[in-house]
């Protein structure tokens, strides 16, 4: 039987859809119940592929079935793939124990107040995911999966830097397997992504 | 996706409650399976149709879920186990069906509707909550507390189905159907299943025997009696349970995802000691003498379920019939407005009728913190509003049908359907859509609309439906629209796939649901033959397509037809690379300077175009644009280039 | 009286949903929101500025006479009849072919040609119609081109959407040929240039049509349509009173309608304009009373007078001075109209000190409201 310091560990996973939202938390979810934990995902959806706020709710148990959706207030991790979505979800779900893995990439929402008035500025919300984390990491996800020539290896790469920081009880061994389930024609760019993820992750200041 | 037929039995899996019930269904031994698409419920024949060819059954996405059902009916009636699925709308169209299906009672083997609610209606036209079908039409009806019953349930289902000779329902709402979970599988039968449709119940009857639903009052008695002995059934069902503690100082009744938040309630409230929960797994016909006898635990009762107060009713009305001495218990749910009988269930709500009905305080975070929430200021969330998906013909069509029906100037308007394009009543689509309601209304508005010039109206009226929509729903309307010479326009935008649901097959489209050839049904072809002028265009040509609405919109008599033909960009960008090099020109691109106002960030909104505040220009985000190149057609200074990747 | 320039949304609440629109173009061309299509301005999308062309050029929206003849014409708005004039004479084409084609004397043909020829503009903004007889402006580059615009047929059109759709970095020198709603927005635009189009500067020549009202295109296609079949019409024409017809040349037969009943087709923004004879431009011209195939000839600024002598010098116009009665019933027509324009302004904004569009002196705005109409006179 495993054991888990927290029981269920509640992850948030928070971003814009069409991101790939749903995916990571697929990832991560098979490699758990392979692992033997219980896990639970809601996801919101309707809005994925369509530029709204998606979120995906995870709760890893070591004991039951957990029901799909997080109380207010009640995340421990936060894994955020958009800046302005990781302070919504901290806004919704964070408290004073909370750590977050933020992607700084922005993802502008259309305009459609005719405003005009952009995207708030990034260091600003930084400073507030920091202030409302007990601890935050930022990896540059989006960059450094452009620098490998697919965007959507930012996912795998945030997961590495989840990992490394040991928020879920998982290990880079355990995802190999769901890796080469899931994505059977990119193992290997999806490794390295995983690991850039863990190298790259760095505290947030 | 996972592969949902693995022989793995006792193996844990992580699957979402519509492919558990799929693996249900396969393990309960169907042979048939028929579906129309819709949120939350479509996953179940998407699964089934992966596995369909190797596990030897029929899969087959339905024109309509009426065509299903009937077409399930069938499969029961020749003796193969039939699954038929849909979300809560597809029941409204198939209770005519279900009302005689009651009374005729199947054939030899199982039928099972499965049927998935869409609380908050995330993805849905309205929330109605399936289960007083049940009640209504007299059909038994069960609905899984979490992941493993969604499986587990199907096998048993399929039992009450042909024990009772009764059509059965399996009701699950988002959270299960959408949500993943741990699953133990377990073994999928080799069945070698043989259809035959018996002329004679019996051999020796002197007379064939149809399957039919008179004499009606008669087959509704004998449905009653049935009922009855399901009840019993129900009583001692495995699905319905007890935890908590023997005295408790409230007994939570509830089904369903609210089974789970009410665990996650007593949880977060460490109130194990004081909160019983009866989870109930079947729920019509009640099980009575169950219920009763854990009624008798506790005064104070709460229902906790999803969406309407169903249990509640039933009941609060069962208890109204126990004699004067018996126990009477303080009822609290949404008739007390402890909890909403629409929206979405949640944990939060859960918790907090709970610590009202027992006065407990409840506080997730500190003080501290509450101040940081309350000091993150607005604009730093801002709301990001649904959009078409960056590359989506759908824009392009109604940036055509938006300029068609300005320049007209007649105040014309979109009668609006279901799909991916209903997102038009709002910015997406550019305001065009003005009316709302189910499949196929849309173009039985149109009807309306155009006949009322005898009245004085003179507005034009599009109907703009999908492709999969046309041949559920629109062809009668089309049909009524020639017939009687209604004045109206329908846009047909074709983009090849059930695009909002997940790109099902249609009628229109190559491949069945089980991967063959179909036999394509072309809508130009129908229409045509129903007498209906029909103009084809490309979405993408934006000049091309607006004048052809144009042409169409002042033709002003007849029910005329437009195809806006453009495959669905999500599927596109499945197959090909993107098909040109986006760029915008600083130089040429003048910003707020220019007299166009931003009209690519402000007004067409795709979400591949980003508007740099600090740079005063418009820029293409990389990583969201797919390369569809409309945007260059709609600049006016034409600093947006495309250049065709070879 | 309004003089804040404003948006697109006050332009169509205050000017186009009023029925004041005369589609002179000035708005279109060279913005995306809004389009001029079947003789109506359209609205694709609301732009939320609060300040645009479209609302400062309209013809409709207040106008600083006194500005706009300043910049024409060096002076102040006189509110003379037909305005500062530097001569009045007679005058048609030289050439008989192009007067065969032309609406009267062919004046305008023959100058846009000269001009060309000349080297004075690269092209010429003027009206072509369509197939479905609308009229829309376009670009001639050449005397044969010039001919292909000859001939009116009294609709109302954008002749200056021809004009905002040049690209703004044309180092062409243009004319163009405007009616008298066109000219007025066109001085504005010279007024007050705007950034992003072309130069205001390249327009070198002005060349303004008669005008005492024009047919609105959707009702008057209308008419056409039931009445005589659009596609064989030859030429429109109104001849000089007293004929009171409207004839449609259909091959070689004339088919005539009276015209009080076409009236009823006008555009009824019509009503309130003050301008006959096309004030604001360098020449103007239009046909004369009692003499077929001549036109009456206004020459207003020193552009025009260049372009004229060089006219007659070369022969490319016969000149023939102006009866001096047809100046008097020139000069009355044209006082008419503004008198009637202004008291139909002070009808529709029933306060005499509330002008409209119209920017004039106090003492002009007196003088004005001081004529009566009596005579019946135009057409």
């Amino acid at each position: 039987m495993k054991n888990l310091s927290k029981d269920p560990i509640n992850l948030v996973v928070a971003g814009v859809g069409g991101q790939g939202n749903v995916m990571v938390s697929l990832v991560i979810g098979n490699a758990l119940v392979h692992e033997g934990y219980f896990v639970t995902i809601g996801e919101t959806y309707g809005s994925s592929q369509r530029g709204g706020s998606v979120m995906s709710h995870l709760k890893i148990s070591a004991e039951k079935q957990f029901s799909p959706l997080i109380p207010e207030g009640q995340a421990d991790v936060v894994l955020g793939m958009e800046p302005v979505e990781t302070l919504r979800v901290l806004k919704s779900f964070g408290n004073q124990n909370v750590v977050t893995v933020v992607n700084p990439r922005p993802i502008h929402p259309v305009d459609f107040t005719g405003s005009g008035s952009g995207y708030p500025d990034i260091q600003s919300l930084l400073g507030q995911i920091k202030s409302m984390s007990a601890r935050a990491y930022v990896v540059n996800a989006t960059d450094e999966a452009l620098k490998m020539g697919n965007a959507m290896l930012a996912n795998m790469i945030l997961i590495g830097a989840l990992l490394k920081n040991s928020l879920i009880p998982l290990s880079e061994d355990a995802l190999v397997p769901v890796i080469k389930d899931m994505f059977p024609k990119a193992v290997a760019a999806n490794t390295k992504a995983l690991k850039a993820g863990a190298d790259l992750v760095s505290i947030l200041n | 996706m996972p592969n949902i037929d693995m022989d793995a039995p006792g193996s844990n899996q992580l699957f979402i409650g519509n492919e558990a019930m799929a693996r249900g269904a396969l393990e309960a031994g169907i042979g048939f399976a028929s579906a129309y698409p819709g949120t939350p419920s479509s996953e179940i024949l998407g699964s089934l149709s992966e596995v369909a060819k190797k596990r030897d059954i029929y899969v087959e996405w339905s024109v309509n879920e009426k065509v299903a059902i009937e077409a399930g009916a069938a499969a029961s009636f020749a003796g193969v186990r039939a699954l038929v699925a849909m979300k809560m709308n597809g029941l409204n169209t198939v209770i005519d069906f279900l009302s005689t299906i009651t009374l005729s009672g199947i054939g030899k083997k199982g039928i099972v509707v499965m049927v998935g609610d869409d609380p908050s209606a995330h993805s849905s036209s309205n929330e109605t909550d399936s289960r007083p079908v049940s009640k209504w039409l007299d059909i038994p009806l069960v609905e899984p507390g979490d992941f493993q019953e969604a499986k587990d349930m199907m096998p048993f289902l399929y039992g009450i189905s042909e024990e009772f000779g009764t059509i059965s329902i399996m009701r699950s709402v988002t959270r299960i159907a959408h949500a993943r979970g741990n699953i133990k599988l377990g073994e999928i039968p080799k069945i070698a299943h043989k259809a035959r449709f018996e002329q004679y119940l019996d051999p020796a009857a002197p007379m064939p025997t149809p399957i039919m639903c008179v004499p009606s009052s008669f087959r509704h008695m004998f449905q009653h009696m049935r009922m009855d002995k399901v009840r019993e059934k129900f009583e001692s069902c495995s699905f319905n349970r007890y935890v908590g503690p023997d005295k408790p100082d409230l007994l939570i009744i509830t089904a369903g995802s609210g089974w789970l938040y009410s665990q996650d309630a007593v949880n977060a409230l460490k109130a194990e000691n004081r909160i019983g929960i009866l989870k109930l797994g079947t729920l019509w016909p009640l099980p009575e003498k169950l219920i009763k006898t854990h009624l008798s635990k506790a005064d104070k009762v709460i229902f906790i379920e999803e969406t309407d107060p169903f249990l509640e009713g039933v009941i609060m009305e069962y208890t109204a019939g126990f004699s004067p001495e018996s126990k009477r218990n303080l009822f609290y749910g949404k008739h007390t407005r402890h909890l909403n009988s629409f929206g979405e269930l949640t944990p939060d709500a859960v918790i907090k009728a709970i610590t009202s009905v027992l006065d407990i305080k409840y506080a997730p975070r500190d003080a501290e913190y509450m101040k940081k929430v309350e000091a993150v200021p607005q604009g730093h969330v801002m709301d990001r509003l649904l959009t078409f998906c960056p590359g989506c013909p759908h824009r392009a069509s109604f940036w055509a049908i938006k300029n068609a029906l300005a320049m007209d100037g007649r105040n014309g308007f979109v009668t609006g359907d279901i799909g991916c394009y209903t997102m038009a009543l709002g910015p997406a689509g550019f305001f065009q859509t003005r009316t709302h309601q189910c499949m196929g209304a849309g173009a039985g508005l149109a009807n309306g609309f155009g006949q009322l010039s005898r009245f004085g109206f003179n507005q034009p009226v599009v109907s703009v439906v999908g492709d999969s929509t046309f041949y559920h729903s629109i062809i009668p309307a089309l049909v009524n629209g020639v017939h009687n010479h209604s004045n109206f326009t329908l846009v047909i935008l074709d983009n090849g796939a059930t695009a909002m649901t997940g790109f099902q097959p249609h009628p229109g489209t190559e491949l069945t649901a089980m991967g063959e050839p179909a036999a394509q049904i072309s809508m130009e072809n129908i229409c045509r033959a129903i007498g209906a002028r029909v103009e084809i265009c490309d979405p993408f040509d934006l000049k091309d397509t607006t004048r052809t609405i144009l042409d169409l919109v002042e033709q002003d008599q007849g029910a005329r037809v437009a195809i806006m033909r453009r495959t669905c960009e999500l599927v596109r960008q499945k197959k090909e690379k993107k098909p040109y090099k986006m760029q915008i020109d600083p130089d040429k691109c003048l910003g707020e300077d220019c007299g166009c106002n931003r009209l690519c960030t402000r007004v067409f909104r795709c979400p591949g175009l980003i508007w740099d505040a600090a740079a005063g220009k418009t820029r293409i985000d990389e990583v969201i644009c797919t390369a569809c190149g409309v945007c260059a057609d709609i600049c006016p200074e034409g600093a947006i280039t495309k250049e065709a990747i070879a | 009286m309004v003089t804040k320039t404003k948006g697109i949304g006050d332009l169509f609440k205050e000017i186009i949903d009023k029925g004041l629109c005369t589609v002179c173009g000035a708005c279109v061309g060279d913005c995306p929101y809004v389009v001029f299509y079947r003789g109506k301005i359209r609205m694709l999308d609301f732009c939320n500025r609060t300040e645009g062309h479209c609302y400062e050029y309209c013809p409709r929206t207040f106008t600083d006479l006194d500005a706009i003849s300043n910049k024409i014409h060096g002076t102040s708005y006189t509110g003379d009849e037909i305005g500062t004039v530097k001569e009045v004479l007679m005058a048609r084409a030289g050439d008989s072919k192009t007067r065969a084609k032309a609406q009267y004397g062919g004046t305008v043909s023959a100058l846009l040609s000269l001009a060309l020829d000349n080297g004075v503009i690269d092209a010429a903004i003027l009206s072509k119609n369509t197939d479905d007889k609308l009229p829309s402006g376009f670009v001639a580059r050449s005397s044969a081109q010039v001919l292909e615009g000859a001939g009116s047929n009294y609709m109302a059109y954008p002749a200056l959407e021809a004009l905002n759709g040049m690209p703004r970095d044309s180092k062409d020198r243009l004319g163009i040929v405007v009616t008298p709603c066109q000219a007025i927005a066109l001085a504005k635009m010279k007024v007050s240039p705007p950034s992003q189009r072309v130069s205001m500067e390249n327009v070198r020549l002005s060349i303004g049509l008669f005008c005492t009202w024009a047919l609105a295109y959707d009702r008057f296609f209308e008419f056409i349509k039931n009445n005589v079949s659009p596609a064989k019409i030859k030429k429109f024409d109104i001849p000089p009173p007293p004929a009171n017809r409207f004839d449609f040349y259909i091959g070689k037969e004339v088919e005539s309608f009276p015209l009080d009943g076409i009236r009823n087709y006008r555009m009824s923004t019509c009503a309130y304009c003050l301008d006959m004879t096309a004030e604001f431009t360098d020449i103007s011209l239009g046909s004369v009373e009692g003499i077929e195939g001549w036109n009456t000839v206004i020459v207003r600024t020193q552009q025009g007078m260049d372009i004229v002598e060089e006219a007659k010098k070369k022969g490319v116009l016969e000149i023939k001075e102006l009866p001096a009665q047809n100046l008097v019933h020139l000069k009355d027509a044209a006082l008419i109209k503004k008198a009637r324009a202004v008291q139909a302004i002070v009808e529709r904004t029933g306060d005499k000190n509330d002008l409209m569009y119209l920017g004039i002196s106090d003492n002009l705005k007196g003088k004005l409201l001081s004529h009566r109409v009596t005579a019946q006179g135009g057409h």
